[in-house]
């Protein structure tokens, strides 16, 4: 199988290389039609901020690599970047990297949860452009199943990855539901929004920003659909909240010991969790000394993360098997292809000589006889073509070595001379 | 049927055994072909036992409650069938090791001691103290139960507050869930306690002629009563919540089963029946 193609990723380039060469929707649209012209038969081209694919079936038995990457290169010039950028791959190790990119196991965070969407994404918009043969589709459908069965059968995309995450997988540790619990984001740059729409999708029951700057308060209290706590009064409605999560810039503390102690009064002693996710901290960590506060930092989060990714590289083994025998499965089918056509000339071969010979007697018998005749025949031929055409089929079907499969078709062919059967009847065909 | 008792008599400590495995094992390692198989593990047990229990019966002619080992069987299952329940409808599966561990111990004593041949007397024929001995364990095993979330709050708690992200972290439901767990089976266990004394010291007085408000036995099932009384009344009546409850639980726990082996294997009381 000729299908090749190029890919950058986290191993072969840094992130600003990678994030310029990203394409939009309309971007990929355009370099389909552009490799559809010039290169491929049939393809398609997956672009994130952390990877670009392109592969594809060449239109000439010729796989150029570098025109592939020219291609690429001459429709978004990103300044830096070299052929040395590009992974290649080339055959069965093409169809491979693609199931070992659905599955997630060749991104940068191991598991990542969106990739396959954006893997099925990608192989849509090749469907929609006709980039799609026979072949592409159905490593488009074995990927998607690599992927959905890394999902359900492994544990290759569970627990929680990013700060963000772990900090909401640590607040379910500690309360039962959100949705009666009230949570206060303090900080409304990027991390603190992240936190927030965390918090928000989690179901939590009450959500509040608050920020130095009010403008940045109010547009993020709009998107998350929460209330605002002006920052000055911040101390005096900290009781009011069970969820605590500061990310701000600020330089010292926001809020010190007494603070929390006096908020805990306040809340006669019920629990509070405090994660502290900016650097330097907003929340003096001595806190998590009082009862019935959970105070969490950059650094526990980390714990959680770091164990979570050690787990997820546990199960790449597990993902790889799965990739195996989606592989074993692609090709049983693929090596079909190839001995389909061979089966197909043999059965009309004999079928040709039957008609042929039945022809010949035709007028010699009655038409009792006669029908007697064919039916007796075409059993015959059925009995005598049912093994070798159940044979080359578990061959084909059971087999992984294409090469062998070629070879028996060949054998098959010159024995009973089906390229001159084929041809003629081409000729024939195309007469008519 | 004698044969049948003794061979499940012999086979129900394995069965616990084997289901504590399951479970450990699930705790441990999180295998998901254990997820649901483990229940039924642990129900295929309580169906022998239950049916064990019920050929006792039969056979020697009066409920498994007349002697102290036939009333850890009925402890072990009483454990058991607790936990299931609770399983069934709270859903929270990680737990189940750690109880049906006290449902191992108590039917490993009783299969070992428990005797086949016992004349039963007269006193002990009394519905009151069927109905006084059943609520009296269904009690115990609500204080167990209560007591095990509460190890596993503290166990929780303080694995939270150390950052340590392992197994226990990892497996256990969350705090508001062990400390609620925790709480309604003190409840329970409490309720059925009160309602086992209150038969005893209406029929006690009436079935012992030595019958003594003093007695060891009485006396410390007050003092465990007690315990857990004030810390569910202080939940109720200032809403405390998590460790201060918890200990109330434990402490509760221990006192009733210091109570348990001193009145029993120790001190000389009415409430010796065997």
């Amino acid at each position: 199988m000729n299908i090749f193609g190029i890919t950058i990723n986290h191993r072969t380039a840094p992130i600003e290389l990678r994030e310029a060469l990203y394409l939009s929707k309309n971007e990929t649209i355009d370099l389909i039609n552009k490799l559809k012209s010039d290169l491929f038969t049939e393809g398609f081209v997956l672009s994130t901020c952390n990877r670009t694919e392109v592969f594809g079936f060449p239109q000439k038995n010729l796989l150029d690599y570098n025109q592939l990457i020219k291609i690429l290169l001459d429709f978004k010039k990103v300044n830096g970047l070299t052929a040395d950028n590009f992974e290649k791959f080339f055959s069965c190790g093409a169809v491979r990297h693609i199931f070992s990119v659905a599955s997630g196991i060749d991104s940068m965070i191991t598991g990542d949860s969106q990739v396959l969407a954006q893997t099925k994404e990608a192989f849509e918009i090749s469907e929609d452009l006709n980039f799609a043969g026979t072949i592409m589709r159905r490593i488009f459908d074995f990927a998607v199943k690599a992927g959905k069965r890394a999902i359900k059968e492994t544990a290759i995309g569970e627990g929680a990855v990013t700060v963000s995450y772990a900090a909401v997988q640590v607040i379910e540790k500690i309360f039962s539901s959100l949705e009666k619990k009230s949570a206060l984001v303090i900080g409304a740059g990027e991390t603190g929004e992240i936190a927030a729409a965390n918090l928000k999708d989690k179901g939590v029951g009450k959500l509040a920003i608050s920020n130095r700057t009010l403008s940045k308060a109010e547009a993020l209290a709009e998107k998350v659909h929460g209330e605002i706590v002006p920052f000055q009064f911040l101390k005096e409605h900290i009781h009011n909240f069970d969820i605590i999560l500061s990310a701000t810039s600020a330089e010292g503390l926001i809020l010190n010991f007494d603070d929390i102690q006096k908020m805990m009064r306040m809340r006669k002693n019920t629990p509070v969790v405090l994660m502290d996710i900016a650097v330097p901290r907003d929340i003096d960590p001595e806190v998590k000394k009082i009862e019935n506060v959970f105070y969490h930092d950059m650094d526990s989060l980390k714990i959680i993360v770091d164990k979570n990714i050690q787990k997820r590289k546990n199960e790449i083994p597990q993902v790889k098997k799965i990739i195996m025998e989606e592989l074993i499965n692609f090709f049983s089918w693929y090596n079909t292809l190839e001995i389909v056509p061979a089966i197909k000339s043999l059965r009309e071969f004999f079928e040709e000589i039957r008609i042929d010979e039945l022809n010949k007697i035709k007028h010699k018998i009655c038409e009792e006889d006669f029908i007697k005749l064919e039916d007796m025949t075409r059993r015959m031929m059925g009995r005598l073509l049912h093994n070798p055409t159940i044979k080359l089929r578990e061959l084909a079907e059971t087999g992984t070595n294409i090469q062998e499969v070629a070879t028996r078709s060949a054998i098959l062919k010159e024995l009973f001379n089906l390229n001159n059967f084929d041809n003629n009847n081409n000729i024939q065909n195309g007469k008519s | 049927m004698n044969e049948s008792i003794y061979i499940l008599n012999i086979l129900l400590p394995v069965l616990y055994l084997t289901v504590l495995i399951v479970y450990g094992y699930d705790f441990l390692n999180e295998k998901r072909f254990l997820y649901n198989s483990k229940r039924l593990f642990l129900f295929l047990t309580l169906l022998i036992h239950l049916i064990f229990l019920l050929l006792r019966t039969v056979e020697f002619d009066h409920p498994p409650i007349t002697t102290k080992f036939e009333i850890f069987s009925v402890l072990a299952f009483a454990i058991g069938f607790s936990y299931f329940v609770l399983e069934l409808l709270t859903d929270v599966r990680g737990t189940g090791a750690f109880i049906i561990l006290f449902s191992l111990i108590f039917q490993t004593v009783s299969s070992f001691f428990i005797e086949h041949n016992y004349i039963v007397p007269e006193v002990l024929r009394n519905r009151l103290l069927g109905l006084h001995v059943i609520s009296a364990l269904l009690g115990y095993s609500g204080i167990t139960i209560s007591a095990v979330y509460g190890l596993l709050f503290i166990q929780l708690y303080r694995n939270l507050k150390e950052n340590k992200f392992g197994i226990i972290f990892n497996r256990l439901p969350s705090l508001e869930v062990l400390e609620k767990l925790s709480f309604k089976s003190a409840v329970i266990g409490f309720v059925l306690l009160t309602i086992a004394i209150t038969i005893g010291i209406i029929w006690l007085p009436q079935a012992f002629p030595n019958f003594s408000y003093f007695d060891p036995k009485l006396v410390s099932t007050a003092f465990v009563w007690i315990i857990y009384g004030a810390g569910i009344s202080a939940k109720f009546l200032t809403n405390w919540y998590g460790k201060k409850v918890i200990i109330f639980s434990l402490g509760g726990f221990v006192a009733a089963m210091v109570s348990l082996v001193l009145t029993t294997f120790l001190s000389s009381t009415f409430h010796s029946f065997y």
